[in-house]
């Protein structure tokens, strides 16, 4: 203990490591109980912010026979200080080391955080590789959006959880406690968590390959073991638990407020969005439900800020009720209202309003491309008219600062759809002096930020080629000359992070290997710039025999099959290849509540009732 | 009226900064549902004052904090309801009124006790306690605005005592000046020159210019 003591005198923001913060777990592990660790590979002021965590921190801690403790990932002079004092990575709560748990379970929210995971479990003194795990080691496994091509991380992860998790996290607890009590051995434990829908272990499917380096075959290897692994999905989201408290951090995180997840999933398909189709079907929580929860999360808190969640709460079908609601509740207590997520189409302005009441901050809008065909091809519903009206609407009731988010290299983009960008940003502008002098705020700031696109398994996108690096830089930098506009800011990310981002993301098994070697090779943090070593990755590719082109900007057959595709996420193979057709022909599909479009879910019962 | 609030904060949350112990107990003053008051203007926030910062790594035992109240309560109520609304690692052992003429415990400060806990060996600089109280100047450096600046310790420490390894100091805390707690353990291992040792030190009391606890004045 003196030596952690030590050490965290030695760190820089030791407040991360140093757990005891309200609303968390205040008990030890007693005999019986199933030690788990909540491990989510980033820091703390990232891991805080993450809601899913806080969803499944408190089932696991609800149920009585479970202990939940939280691990992440150490900045790099704490992970140093960690090995040169030889101290395992450990929990927060307990100090728990991480080798010590029952199961270690990571939360995948985003690929270039894979090397962390290597770093804690070696640092946690736990074997990196499945395969090498002793008999009495903890049980690794993973969920979130990334486990839905989760091959990269087929060689260290024993079980991934696919879809939803609150229902089966418990049940892989269950399974384990209860054969760890019988003293089953750990290849009978991992079989019956193979036998949980929803969950897939990888050491029971062999895949194999075409010279050409495509995946010729998946198939299971053990009898029993099902060819095709079905997600999980929450039906019934009213009465699916959520949490009546947070952990309220002492150090300041980046999303350090209430987060009430108002919906889960969207029907607008937008055809680049990963999470538009992983978390399909869409359900709505009540705003009686909603205003409850709210009740109890300000009480419980003592949070200045509530935050509505969902990946289009435009489309929240009682959302005036709900803000309404909550303003009403909370205006005497001083709690302030926010509202990310919305789309340019729906009804921005009262919501706007509502905040407005309580803090002004910035608007930030998502055209995600520059002319109406690229957005047509990307089925992004949103006109120019919307954001005429949505800018206009937002200066005439004093906002001055306007972020838009683009995209770059979308399938089919040509420089004309590039040039629209800066068109758009002229456009807005032109909103911002249209509106009388006396009228509007001063200081009009209009920023505008593109990021490269990243194909993504189970979108209709999944197919395409990536831009590669060098075509990346030329399209940066012919933005970067239509964009000097007085009064707008221009951001853009290199390209090499989102290369990488790319072979992850739709990598095969052997894609495991090259990010071991890179991590051997000392990367680790990949997502924070100062740590990101992308000559080292390429050295990994070559030690390893692999192109990233072959992973990133090849274009893929519909008659590939892919790493992924043994995985059933509800929306089926065939309606991703006609919305690829569909967006090389620039049509677009519409919202799905207004008519079924057949992505597939319908197959399940109970799904889309409405 | 106000309330003043003695508390404490376990070694273990002894690396919180001070503005995450501010923000903290005003998110923990809301979680209370008491009588507190805001600040006006356009993002109102929970008035309150700590009697002088804690620094970094250094946990407390008799903590002073004056918190405005809106509405007339009980000592003994505010104690329970505050200290139901905070961490493990934050205990509350006294709450006192004040009647607002009394200046805020920032002003009347004038001195803290501490308690070092030494990790490693560190006999050769608590030898050296005896030498350092003869002295009449000690020498020491600290941080000022303006780049390094040279002053004399010794006026600074009222007392320094030794029982059972583990050092005991009572030093200036105020805005005349302010010996600083690893000011003086780098003096004392310079005058026995050995190296800073790693300790430990929890400030204990907070004390006005009489030397008698900041919170019963």
């Amino acid at each position: 203990m003196r030596r952690i003591e030590k050490l965290l005198d030695e760190v820089e923001k030791p407040a991360r490591y140093l757990g005891g913060e309200m609303n968390t777990l205040e008990r030890q592990a007693q005999e019986g109980d199933l030690r788990f660790a909540f491990c989510f590979p980033d820091t703390y002021e990232v891991a805080m912010s993450h809601l899913g965590m806080k969803i499944l921190y408190d089932i696991l801690n609800n149920h009585p026979r479970t202990l939940c403790e939280r691990v992440m990932m150490p900045w790099i002079d704490m992970l140093e200080g960690l090995r040169r004092e030889e101290i395992p990575l450990f929990s927060l709560e307990n100090r728990t080391p991480l080798r010590d748990f029952d199961v270690v379970g990571f939360t995948l929210q985003y690929e270039m955080s894979f090397t962390n995971i290597l770093e804690m479990l070696d640092l946690g003194g736990i074997q990196v590789k499945s395969a090498d795990r002793a008999e009495d080691a903890p049980i690794v496994v993973a969920g979130g959006p990334c486990a839905f091509n989760p091959e990269p991380l087929a060689p260290f992860i024993d079980a991934f959880m696919l879809g939803d998790g609150e229902t089966v996290i418990l049940e892989v607890c269950d399974i384990i406690r209860t054969l760890r009590e019988q003293g089953a051995a750990r290849e009978e434990i991992l079989y019956a968590l193979a036998l949980i829908p929803g969950v897939y272990v990888p050491r029971f499917y062999t895949a194999a390959y075409h010279e050409d380096g495509r995946l010729a075959s998946f198939v299971p290897n053990r009898e029993g073991v099902p060819a095709a692994v079905t997600k999980r999905i929450e039906l019934d989201l009213e009465n699916a638990p959520y949490p009546e408290k947070f952990p309220v951090p002492y150090t300041q995180v980046v999303h350090d407020r209430i987060v009430l997840e108002i919906m889960r999933g969207c029907t607008r398909g937008c055809r680049f969005c990963q999470a538009g189709m992983l978390y399909r079907p869409v359900r709505e929580r009540s705003p009686e439900k909603l205003f409850a929860l709210a009740e109890k999360l300000v009480e419980n808190t003592g949070y200045e800020e509530l935050s509505l969640s969902s990946l289009s709460s435009g489309d929240y079908s009682c959302l005036s009720d709900v803000t309404k609601g909550l303003m009403e509740r909370f205006q005497q207590k001083r709690v302030g209202l926010s509202l990310p997520s919305m789309r340019l189409d729906s009804l921005v302005k009262q919501s706007l309003e509502n905040t407005a009441q309580v803090k002004k901050s910035g608007l930030t809008l998502a055209p995600e491309a520059g002319t109406q065909r690229l957005r047509d091809v990307i089925n992004k519903g949103v006109t120019q008219e919307d954001l005429v009206r949505a800018v206009t609407d937002a200066f005439q009731s004093g906002w001055s600062a306007v972020k838009l988010y683009f995209m770059m290299g979308l399938p089919t983009e040509t420089d004309e759809d590039l040039l629209g960008i800066a068109e758009l940003a002229k456009t807005v502008i032109d909103c911002y002096f249209s509106v009388p002098k006396a009228q509007r705020a001063p200081g009009l700031r209009v920023t505008i930020s593109t990021a490269t696109f990243v194909p993504k398994a189970f979108t209709p996108f999944q197919w395409a080629a990536q831009d590669t690096l060098e075509e990346i830089r030329r399209k940066q930098q012919l933005l970067r000359e239509a964009l000097r506009i007085k009064g707008v800011t221009f951001n853009w990310h290199d390209g090499e992070l989102s290369l990488l981002e790319a072979c992850v993301a739709r990598g095969d098994r052997r894609m495991g290997e090259v990010i071991y070697a890179a991590w051997q090779k000392g990367c680790k943090l990949d997502s924070w710039n100062e740590h990101f070593k992308f000559d080292k990755w390429m050295e990994a590719f070559a030690d390893c025999g692999l192109d990233p082109a072959f992973y990133a900007s090849r274009h893929r057959e519909y008659s590939e099959l892919l790493p992924w595709a043994f995985i059933d996420m509800g929306v089926t193979q065939k309606y991703l290849q006609l919305e690829s057709e569909r967006a090389l022909r620039g049509e677009t599909t519409p919202d799905c509540r207004e008519d079924c479009t057949g992505c597939g879910l319908r197959r399940f019962e109970g799904v889309c009732a409405q | 009226m106000k309330m003043w609030v003695v508390f404490s904060i376990s070694p273990r949350l002894r690396h919180i900064g001070h503005l995450d112990l501010m923000r903290s107990m005003q998110r923990a003053l809301r979680r209370s549902n008491l009588p507190i008051s805001y600040s006006q203007g356009f993002n109102p926030h929970i008035l309150l004052s700590l009697a002088a910062p804690l620094s970094v790594g250094m946990s407390g035992e008799n903590e002073v904090m004056e918190v405005p109240l809106s509405a007339p309560i009980a000592e003994e109520d505010f104690q329970t309801q505050l200290q139901s609304a905070l961490p493990q690692g934050i205990r509350v052992s006294q709450c006192l009124l004040k009647q607002d003429d009394v200046p805020a415990p920032m002003a009347a400060l004038s001195a803290a006790q501490y308690v070092f806990s030494f990790s490693d060996d560190a006999q050769a600089l608590l030898d050296k306690v005896p030498e350092f109280l003869a002295r009449e100047e000690v020498p020491a450096v600290r941080k000022g605005k303006k780049g390094e600046v040279r002053f004399n310790l010794r006026p600074l420490v009222y007392n320094l005592l030794v029982k059972d390894g583990v050092l005991h100091a009572a030093l200036a805390l105020s805005e005349k000046g302010t010996a600083k707690p690893d000011i003086l353990v780098k003096a004392l291992s310079e005058m026995a020159g050995v190296p800073a040792p790693h300790y430990i030190a929890t400030r204990t009391r907070l004390l006005d210019s009489a030397f008698a606890p900041l919170e019963n004045r």
